[in-house]
């Protein structure tokens, strides 16, 4: 079968003023199936983020091309929303304005967003919460709002940015065990960067270790586990091969900064 | 007693500015009756009392009427023009980087000159009277506002930019949605600027560029040693400051319920 999103060798270079040109990708590669999760671990600033805001349309890389449903990718498009790590609320709008965003930017009109925003605020599980301003949100409600808002647009695929990195480890836990029921609900294909290798294995069907930068593709892991996967299985010793797996061809990359 | 002084904690704040003005007012009154003043001061000085009495007789008089139309009309053009120019100004200059490196220079020394330099120039261009004043006034406002709606710009949330723009946004859609509620706390303390700036300009225009305007009536009165009207005008002009800020102060209430509130500390 055709991969649904694919890449040539994606390169990119930051030349920022006043300072050493930064490789940030070279050669770079990815293929994904249509409703795969696709992890991607590696060491700070191995171009993970920079990658995803390539495929997001946010980035022009200065080699190589992405394509997605046999389109080439030129810029953002309704079939790609991210949720990102620092959440990117508007602060000034409520979490129901926040999350008729997409829409709202295409032109959707008040009578059909309005319902599908309510739908999806009961889906992160934040009815009652609609007038309120982010300020006055936990960092999990805010990303629960981030998430809905990424969903309303009913993109074909997720691009998670380290999303829940800000977070406390049980609130962690929580959105992740949600992220996979609603993952299996909607059958996104979802792209989610973490430096977590627990959370990696925990959600993915595919980790992809990526080396230091500039960062291409080091391996590719298969999470041959079965699913619903519930916190239990986190602790069997099938679980924890695939997390030494993954830390093995991490660690040499950690170990060889420059 | 303890009723009266829980009345007076709650209202502390209120009861002290107000109590403090009255003190002054009366150490103002009697200061005649309990010194004798130089004779050069003696014959200019005026007390509250006298200036309260010329302030009801002028609120009736129709000529002050028309002086005070005259003064209110240059601040509210004037103002007006101001807004009207350096918001969307502001706003291209620090979005577009070309733009702003073609008239930075030209923003910078213009601010940096005092407003007076330009009044010669401005009565020769507009005449003596209410346009000269109205330039004034516009000069003056227009670069506080300006330099503060492009620093709100230039401090604009990246994330944010970002993730409007993943949306699919324009430039058009990015201003209205980021850019200029992200603006919006700087171009409020740029207006608060921008009307002291404004009140200056009319006085200043007035006093010298005019023959018109509750500035203009000060300057005369001075001229022919009726301090009484001269004070009258300076508590107009400052009652109109004080309005006017507040009614910033409303605004930017209104513009900012979306902010956390101040949490007190110790």
């Amino acid at each position: 079968m055709e991969p649904y999103i694919r890449s040539t060798d994606i390169t990119l270079t930051f030349t920022p003023k006043n300072r050493d040109a930064v490789t940030a990708l070279k050669d770079f590669r990815i293929e994904l199936n249509s409703g795969e999760f696709v992890s991607i671990v590696g060491p700070s600033g191995c171009g993970k983020s920079t990658f995803l805001n390539v495929l997001l349309g946010l980035l022009k890389p200065d080699k190589g091309e992405m394509e997605i449903g046999g389109k080439k990718i030129t810029g953002p498009g309704v079939e790609r929303a991210m949720v990102f790590q620092e959440f990117g609320l508007l602060p000034w709008r409520t979490v129901l304005a926040n999350v008729e965003l997409g829409p709202e930017l295409k032109g959707e009109s008040v009578a059909s967003r309005r319902p599908r925003a309510q739908e999806l605020i009961n889906l992160v599980g934040l009815t009652g919460f609609e007038g309120h301003f982010p300020h006055e949100l936990s960092g999990g409600m805010k990303q629960r709002v981030g998430l809905a808002r990424a969903l309303a647009t009913d993109p074909e695929v997720l691009l998670m940015d380290e999303p829940f990195a800000a977070l406390d480890a049980q609130t962690r836990d929580l959105m992740q065990a949600e992220l996979l029921q609603i993952w299996d609900k909607h059958k996104k294909t979802v792209l989610f960067v973490t430096h977590s290798i627990e959370e990696a294995a925990y959600l993915s069907d595919r980790v992809i270790v990526m080396t230091k930068r500039p960062g291409r593709t080091k391996r590719i892991i298969k999470i041959n586990l079965p699913r619903p996967r519930g916190y239990e299985m986190r602790l069997s010793p099938e679980f924890n091969d695939i997390k030494l797996d993954i830390w093995n061809n991490l660690k040499d990359e950690l170990n060889a900064r420059e | 007693m303890n009723r009266y002084l829980s009345q007076y904690r709650e209202n502390e704040e209120p009861i002290l500015g107000w109590g403090f003005i009255v003190l002054f007012l009366l150490v103002w009154e009697f200061i005649p009756h309990v010194v004798t003043l130089p004779k050069g001061l003696a014959l200019f000085f005026t007390t509250p009392y006298h200036i309260g009495a010329k302030l009801v007789e002028m609120s009736t008089s129709s000529e002050v009427a028309f002086h005070f139309y005259v003064s209110a009309t240059e601040f509210v053009i004037g103002l007006g023009l101001s807004i009207a120019v350096a918001l969307p100004v502001g706003l291209v200059m620090g979005r577009f980087n070309t733009l702003n490196a073609m008239f930075d220079p030209f923003v910078t020394a213009f601010n940096a000159t005092p407003r007076l330099v330009f009044l010669p120039l401005v009565v020769l261009w507009f005449g003596f009277g209410i346009w000269s004043t109205v330039v004034i006034v516009f000069i003056g406002a227009l670069f506080p506002l300006l330099i503060n709606t492009y620093e709100g710009v230039k401090n604009i949330d990246r994330v944010l930019v970002n993730v409007v723009r993943s949306f699919g946004a324009n430039e058009w859609q990015l201003m209205k949605i980021v850019v200029l509620p992200n603006s919006l706390p700087y171009i409020i303390a740029g207006l608060r600027l921008a009307i002291g700036r404004a009140i200056l300009g009319v006085v200043v225009g007035e006093f010298f560029g005019s023959d018109q305007g509750i500035g203009y009536l000060m300057a005369a009165a001075a001229g022919n040693y009726i301090v009484d009207v001269v004070f009258a005008g300076l508590i107009l002009f400052m009652a109109i400051s004080l309005v006017m800020t507040m009614a910033v102060k409303k605004l930017e209430d209104r513009l900012s319920r979306w902010r956390p509130e101040q949490v007190k500390t110790f």
